[in-house]
């Protein structure tokens, strides 16, 4: 322990300023290759040079002093992706207002959470960082490496992913603004609304600083400029394509809204999230090319999703639409595998179909499927070692490597693997999730907004 | 209750003594108003600046410079001679983020419920970068003399809020009113990486959202009117902004933007902004800036770290088996002799970290200064009676004392652009000035003269000044329980004075309060402490604008407590205390 | 088989297109790989299903004529699974308060059984008995002793029929954790709050025992006094007492608490830290219901995998250990997932099927029914293509007390519908 301390301790003085990301080298021996995208390979190595995958074949011969993982027995898989989550953030909800497209999470990256480290011990090597869903339109999210151990913030975001940003539709914004606020939306009606008025506006906005700029160059012109407004331009980046859509969705309706939302606006990238009844307008969905991002088994925690089926994804999958499973939450994240698994059951998916909604499917959703999400020469050594295939209930993740660089070594890990300790505080008060509230993770943050606000007019 | 009569007695004791005799005030003004203002300091080590030192020597200052310094010094006739006989005199330290003196507003904002909390109010959302902190400066704040008393002469003062609260001023910790005490007006824009209430911009991503675009705005509403300014036909007028406008000096990098970056990733987020709009930065009262330190310096961002530090680990622990008395049950002393469980192994590893954690902060400064970062200290979140001791710890890990004495004097005197005036004991300076009997960092020095702007300061040496009798006996071990309520008397000039004091936990500490009956609500106490035995708490009370402080020193035995009560500089009162049954 | 099957399924669909019924009868189940639990594993075997009842069970079980046949060839037969920590049948939907029946008002209403709220047609309950979980405790949660709970088969129209032969008091005992991330007390409020329903839980135990005396004494004529009453079974040591205890410190103290009062029938439930204390949890010969297993450790410097590990810890120490679900979720069919998780992460995989199984029954009162596979047991079991655990195992028939199951469920419905939905985009 002390020395992983004392390690990382020199490694981010000697770093200083630079956002340096390691990248290692590295041989992985005999395991069974799961490609992903061309088949399974028995008995194969991987080699990894300065971080991306070199070479995967048969005996590769080792570099001098290379460092070796033995994977005889083991399955080697591409580092899971995990479409939706809220690790690594100081704050997910900027819930005050129901259009929020200017706040960023890349501004509040917290490297230090110990779900980073956990989730890395369940094979995940790349995250989508998200903003809550209280807001129609909410704030923009990062698309984060899993790099623990790292004391600075920009090291873990995913250098170049698309910028994303997170919408959200149904009971969690109607109810934060409507029923918390009295503000515009309290029903579905109303997040129409509120977002084709955003983007409206945000088209008007970029329409006079066009005229603005036009008029600037000829010569003598005098005139004032619009006034600057982040939102606008956020929203109208939106517009230009230059931000793709993950939208919190659950009901058919609002999914089937949204829909017809992008296509008024022409937004081309949107990926649902959750999107709970997605099988219901798969085939619309697969139509306009909208992804999904959806829950293993999760229903019933809300009335939005009682109409639930844990045959969701095979469904959207076999009508073609994009598919990946996500977690939302620290701990099932740890088990996306299984998650993925259970639409073996649910559906009777292949394992490379299954694995796929965790490995391609989302890299795919984040813009990132040329550098992640499958074993290739060229790309990023992102990789999970499992003992026991990743599908069954007996796999294990045993090494998760994220650019070369072991992060998690199920074997040698130590038991207190925190990086940074409360300095007033030795024993820490135990937490037990509160299974009365279940619900999804997005709202996290915006509770308490919700709460004060309650507590503030009861007191009136 | 009746405390709060008993105080309104007392101050209005003290102001009906204003009122017919021109009062205690101005009393304690006229004993402090010198004959002269020629002092000569003789005998004295001076340690000019870090690692230049004049032993036995002597200090001049005359009409609030010094004059001359060294040793064979003649002394002019007017001059008031300090035998400082072995002392040690500094240059006065320079506390780079402060709010002493200021005086914090009322919690009304942020009770409100707003209508639409999207869209608040710029007052409600933190945002009033137009306050200027000399409106909410009170000279005579007893925080001044805390302060003082340890030997900072110079603090840079903020307002109190949140986002953006207002620019701050440079000053001196000696005068009788806020004009008095400034030194350098809007010395900086002073911001906090913390949301408002309820209403956008709450998180701390909305935070650095709106920081982004008001600077943004800010830049073009300024280039707006310099042309508007230049030519103005056929040009709307551009409006006026307070909050827009408060930025130009920013952008114009006239002054800095002060940011208090206490946590790691402050620092990080602080930095981003900067590289992004290019403000120039100060960084203060940073605690967690180790691994940073490097980066900051590649900024170019002035840096003051925190005085405060966590508290040392407790040594004893091994003695009592590594256990809290908290969780103290029969079985503890059969188990001191037990080999070790896995819950113990488990818990000295888990302090074995803590201790590594504290270790941390302690070395901040000393990893700083290794770095080659030149940083100055601030005492925002520390409590002045902790400062000499927590520069100790950061000498003992492995801060040089010259180093220490530059982050108090003459870095800070660079950072703040104050060099020409102050940081070193030189011909020519202001005389601020601190002298103590042994060397600063000494464990057992104290604090005798402070001078600031030529003015002098003496302090008594604190003798345990309670009568022999009256109080117990003082035993920082005892265990004593406080948390209830206390019905209290008080001798005063005016008779016996009946009150009553409430202690709640908070924490591993207390709060209370003390409640009054014609004073329209119960005041809060501003700290209390227990130390063993030993009881002291304070509140503050206005009147006639100022912030009156009262301090109460006592010691507990069961359910009683003696002490004194003393009024800032206008009396100490003998206190008893009883506590009430509870109900 | 497949065939058959198949034809089975359309016939079911056909007829019962809506609301499919369960269908009673004696059935032989034949050539099937059967795991009794109790008594190893036959291969080839036979299972006879009479009057709902397993009649006989063997490699040479002579079947009567005209009993209906289901060939198993490559099958498995196991005892369905027990989850002994659930609110199914009182929770719709968790979120609207209108839809849930698990939480009453008060900090002391033993009295309050679930029994009389279980909602036989909740949705959550076909979807959780087609994936093999024929049985479930269903627990009143909320305030100190929230209520008695219930042991339900996942089959029947009346509460009755589907009562499966237990009730137990829940005591929620104090607890020293955090609630969740919203839970920002101080540690000292954490500790008075303790502190103050540990007194209360005296109080009331002093009560309760003043009571039963009075009870005793008086012949049963000791006033109505409900809250009171609904404990003299456990007083007496007639009812078990569910405590419901998840830090180490509570454990502790909840295990010094039961001496004390020596409390005849207990269990601990949860358990979350039971790892730190399984020595003294073994000691005591308390048994344990933990779970969920799924779950994220409660410290920050615990190992990661401290929750998969905790049930094979607890076992290793000696403990007797059942394994449940997470609560009040509504996806009580992956119960086989946690303690699957439990054998990932060290514990044996024999011991995690019991602790699903026969341990349950047994510390529920009813392993003279259920939990295993023996002649004279209800026949409350179901057909799968593999190991139960595996996730892509495939679960062909459940039978509860003999009653064959639709496999369907809502879930399923919709599958149907919509895997190729009609119209496709253009109507």
């Amino acid at each position: 322990m002390k020395k992983l301390f004392v390690l990382l301790f020199s490694s981010f003085i000697l770093l200083g300023a630079m956002a340096q990301v390691d990248k290692g080298n590295l041989l992985i021996k005999n395991g069974t290759v799961i490609t992903i995208t061309k088949g399974n390979l028995e008995q194969t190595d991987v080699l990894i040079k300065d971080g991306k995958i070199a070479q995967i074949g048969k005996n590769i011969t080792a570099p001098a002093g290379i460092k070796i993982v033995d994977a005889s027995g083991h399955f080697v898989m591409p580092g899971i992706i995990d479409a939706h989550s809220h690790i690594a953030l100081d704050g997910i909800n900027e819930g005050t207002n129901p259009i929020t497209p200017e706040v960023n999470e890349s501004d509040v990256i917290n490297p230090f959470q110990i779900g980073i480290y956990r989730a890395l011990g369940g094979g995940i090597t790349t995250v989508h960082a998200m903003h809550g869903s209280a807001n129609a339109i909410g704030g923009q999210c990062e698309t984060i490496k899993l790099r623990y151990g790292t004391f600075d913030p920009e090291v873990l975001k995913m250098d170049g992913a698309p910028r994303t940003i997170k919408f959200a539709l149904g009971e969690n914004p109607t109810r934060s603004h409507g029923e918390g606020s009295g503000i515009v939306p309290r029903t579905r009606m109303g997040v129409e609304f509120v977002i084709r008025q955003a983007f409206t506006e945000a088209k008007e906005y970029s329409e006079k600083w066009n005229q603005y700029n036009k008029a600037k160059l000829v010569k003598g012109f005098r005139g004032a400029p619009p006034t600057y407004s982040y939102r606008h331009e956020v929203l109208s980046d939106i517009l230009n394509d230059k931000i793709i859509v993950h939208c919190h969705s659950y009901r058919a309706d609002e999914i089937y809204m949204m829909l017809k939302v992008c296509k008024d606006f022409g937004i081309k990238r949107i990926v649902f999230q959750h999107v709970n009844e997605g099988f219901k307008v798969a085939p619309e969905l697969a139509a306009q090319g909208a992804m999904a991002s959806v829950f293993s088994d999760w229903w019933a925690y809300k009335f939005e999703v009682y109409y639930s089926t844990a045959y969701n994804a095979a469904i959207l999958a076999k009508n073609g639409v994009v598919t990946s499973i996500n977690s939302d939450d620290g701990e099932m994240m740890r088990h996306l595998y299984h998650e993925a698994g259970k639409t073996q059951k649910y559906g009777g998916l292949s394992d490379e179909e299954a694995l796929a909604l965790i490995t391609i499917n989302p890299a795919k959703q984040l813009g990132i499927e040329n550098r992640v999400g499958s074993l290739e020469v060229g790309k990023e050594a992102d990789i999970a070692i499992f003992k026991n295939h990743p599908l069954s209930i007996y796999g294990v993740p045993m090494f998760t490597i994220v650019d070369g660089v072991v992060r998690f070594d199920r074997e040698k890990d130590p038991d207190d693997m925190r990086l940074v300790v409360d300095p007033k505080q030795a024993i820490e008060t135990a937490t037990f999730r509160d299974k009365l509230s279940d619900q999804d993770h997005c709202m996290e943050g915006a509770e308490f907004i919700l709460d004060s606000e309650l507590f503030n007019a009861n007191k009136k | 209750m009746v405390e709060r009569r008993f105080i309104q007695r007392i101050t209005g004791g003290v102001l009906a003594l204003l009122v017919c005799s021109f009062s205690l005030f101005a009393q304690d003004e006229k004993e402090l108003k010198p004959v002269t203002r020629t002092y000569a300091i003789t005998n004295v080590n001076v340690v000019q600046a870090p690692g230049k030192k004049v032993d036995m020597a002597t200090v001049l200052i005359k009409d609030g410079l010094i004059t001359a310094v060294g040793k064979g010094v003649a002394i002019p006739a007017d001059a008031i001679v300090i035998k400082a006989d072995s002392m040690y005199v500094y240059a006065g330290f320079i506390d780079g983020l402060s709010r002493v003196g200021v005086t914090k507003p009322k919690e009304e904002v942020g009770r409100d419920r707003v209508k639409d909390p999207g869209n608040p109010a710029p007052e409600r959302a933190g945002i009033t970068p137009q306050n200027d902190v000399r409106g909410s400066l009170n000279a005579s704040d007893k925080s001044i003399e805390d302060l003082r008393n340890i030997g900072f002469t110079v603090a840079q003062v903020v307002p109190y809020g949140n986002l953006l609260p207002g620019q701050g001023s440079i000053v001196l910790l000696s005068g009788k009113s806020a004009d008095q005490m400034v030194l350098v007006s809007n010395s900086s824009l002073y911001s906090e990486l913390s949301g408002a209430n309820g209403v956008y911009p709450n998180t701390t991503m909305a935070v650095i959202a709106k920081w982004r675009e008001l600077y943004r705005q800010a830049s073009q509403a300024k280039s707006y009117q310099s042309l508007y300014a230049s030519n103005r036909v056929g040009l709307e007028r551009p409006g006026s902004d307070r909050v827009l406008e408060a930025f130009y000096p920013v952008i114009d990098q006239r002054i800095p933007v002060l940011f208090k970056s206490e946590k790691m990733l402050d620092a990080h987020r602080i930095l981003t902004l900067k590289s992004d709009l290019g403000f120039s930065l100060i960084m203060a009262d940073v605690k967690e800036g180790w691994p940073v330190a490097n980066k900051i310096k590649a900024s170019g961002a002035k840096v003051f770290l925190s005085l405060d530090l966590p508290e040392e680990a407790k040594k004893d622990d091994k003695k009592s088996g590594g256990k809290s008395d908290k969780k103290a049950d029969s079985t503890k002393a059969k188990e001191v002799a037990k080999p070790k469980t896995a819950a113990d192994l488990e818990r000295d590893a888990l302090e074995k970290r803590k201790s590594e954690a504290i270790a941390n902060y302690t070395t901040q400064a000393s990893v700083f200064n290794k770095a080659g970062v030149s940083f100055g200290f601030s005492s925002l979140s520390a409590k002045p009676k902790d400062i000499p001791a927590n520069l100790r710890r950061m000498i003992a890990a492995g801060l040089s004392e010259d180093a220490a004495l530059a982050a108090l004097t003459t870095t800070p005197a660079q950072l703040l652009g104050l060099s020409d005036r102050m940081g070193t004991v030189e011909n020519g300076k202001m005389a601020n000035l601190v002298i103590s009997d042994k060397s600063y960092f000494n464990e057992k020095a104290k604090v005798r003269y402070v001078f600031v702007d030529g003015v002098m300061y003496k302090l008594e040496v604190k003798e345990e000044n309670l009568p022999a009798g009256q109080a117990g006996k003082s035993d920082p071990n005892a265990k004593v329980e406080i948390e209830g309520s206390w019905s209290t008397v008080t001798q005063t000039p005016q008779g016996s004075n009946d009150g009553k004091v409430t202690f709640k936990k908070d924490g591993s500490g207390y709060k209370g309060t003390v409640s009054g009956g014609r004073l329209p609500a119960p005041a809060d106490l501003t700290s209390v402490t227990l130390e063993g035995n030993k009881l002291s708490y304070s509140y503050s009370l206005s009147f006639g604008g100022n912030s009156i402080k009262v301090d109460v020193e006592a010691t507990v035995e069961g359910d009683s407590f003696k002490g004194n009560a003393s009024i800032g500089l206008r009396g100490s009162f003998s206190i008893e205390g009883t506590k009430n049954p509870k109900n | 088989m497949g065939l058959l099957t198949a034809i089975v399924c359309i016939v079911v669909l056909r007829v019962e297109a809506q609301s499919p019924k369960g269908k009673y009868g004696n059935v032989a189940l034949t050539n099937a790989t059967i795991e009794t639990i109790t008594k190893g594993t036959i291969q080839n075997g036979t299972l006879l299903i009479v009057d709902g009842k397993i009649a006989a069970v063997g490699g040479n079980v002579s079947i009567p004529s005209g009993t209906e046949t289901i060939d198993c060839k490559g099958q498995f037969i196991y005892p369905g699974m027990i989850d002994a920590g659930t609110n199914l049948g009182l929770n719709e939907i968790s979120s609207v308060a209108r839809t849930t029946d698990f939480n009453e008002i008060g900090e002391v209403i033993p009295q309050m059984k679930a029994l009389t709220a279980v909602n036989p047609n909740a949705s959550a309950i076909p979807v959780t008995r087609v994936s093999g979980v024929t049985t479930a405790l269903s627990i009143p949660t909320g305030g100190m002793l929230s209520g008695t709970a219930a042991l339900i088969n996942l089959h029947g129209y009346t509460p009755d029929q589907m009562f499966a032969g237990f009730e137990g008091i829940v005591l929620n005992f104090p607890n020293t954790g955090r609630r969740g991330f919203f839970d920002r007390r101080t540690d000292e409020e954490i500790k008075k709050a303790s502190d103050k329903a540990l007194a209360s839980l005296n109080d009331v135990w002093e009560k309760a025992t003043q009571y039963q005396k009075l009870d005793s004494a008086t012949k049963g004529k000791a006033g109505y006094y409900p809250e009171l009453q609904a404990l003299i079974p456990v007083m007496r040591g007639e009812q078990t007492l569910l405590v419901e205890v998840n830090a180490s410190k509570d454990i502790q103290a909840a295990l010094k608490w039961l001496k004390e009062k020596k409390v005849k029938k207990s269990i601990l439930t949860g358990v979350a830290e039971g790892w730190r204390v399984a020595d003294e949890i073994a000691k005591s010969g308390i048994p344990v219901i933990t779970g969920g297993v799924l779950e994220l450790p409660t410290r920050d410097y615990d190992r990661y995998d401290k929750a998969y590990a905790n049930p094979g810890l607890l076992k290793k120490a000696g403990v007797k250990v059942a394994i449940k679900s997470e609560s009040n979720n509504n996806n009580y069919r992956n119960l086989p997932y946690h303690a699957g998780f439990a054998v990932a992460y060290g514990m044996n995989k024999e011991d995690a099927l019991k602790a699903i199984t026969i341990i349950p029954a047994e510390l529920l009162g009813v392993a003279n029914k259920l939990g295993s596979i023996e002649v004279g047991k209800s026949a409350t079991l179901f057909i799968c293509n593999g190991d139960p655990f595996e996730t892509k195992t495939q679960i062909s028939h459940v039978f509860i007390e003999g009653w064959s199951m639709p496999m369907v469920s809502r879930q399923t419905e919709l599958y149907n519908e919509f895997l190729k939905r009609e119209p496709g985009v253009k109507k």
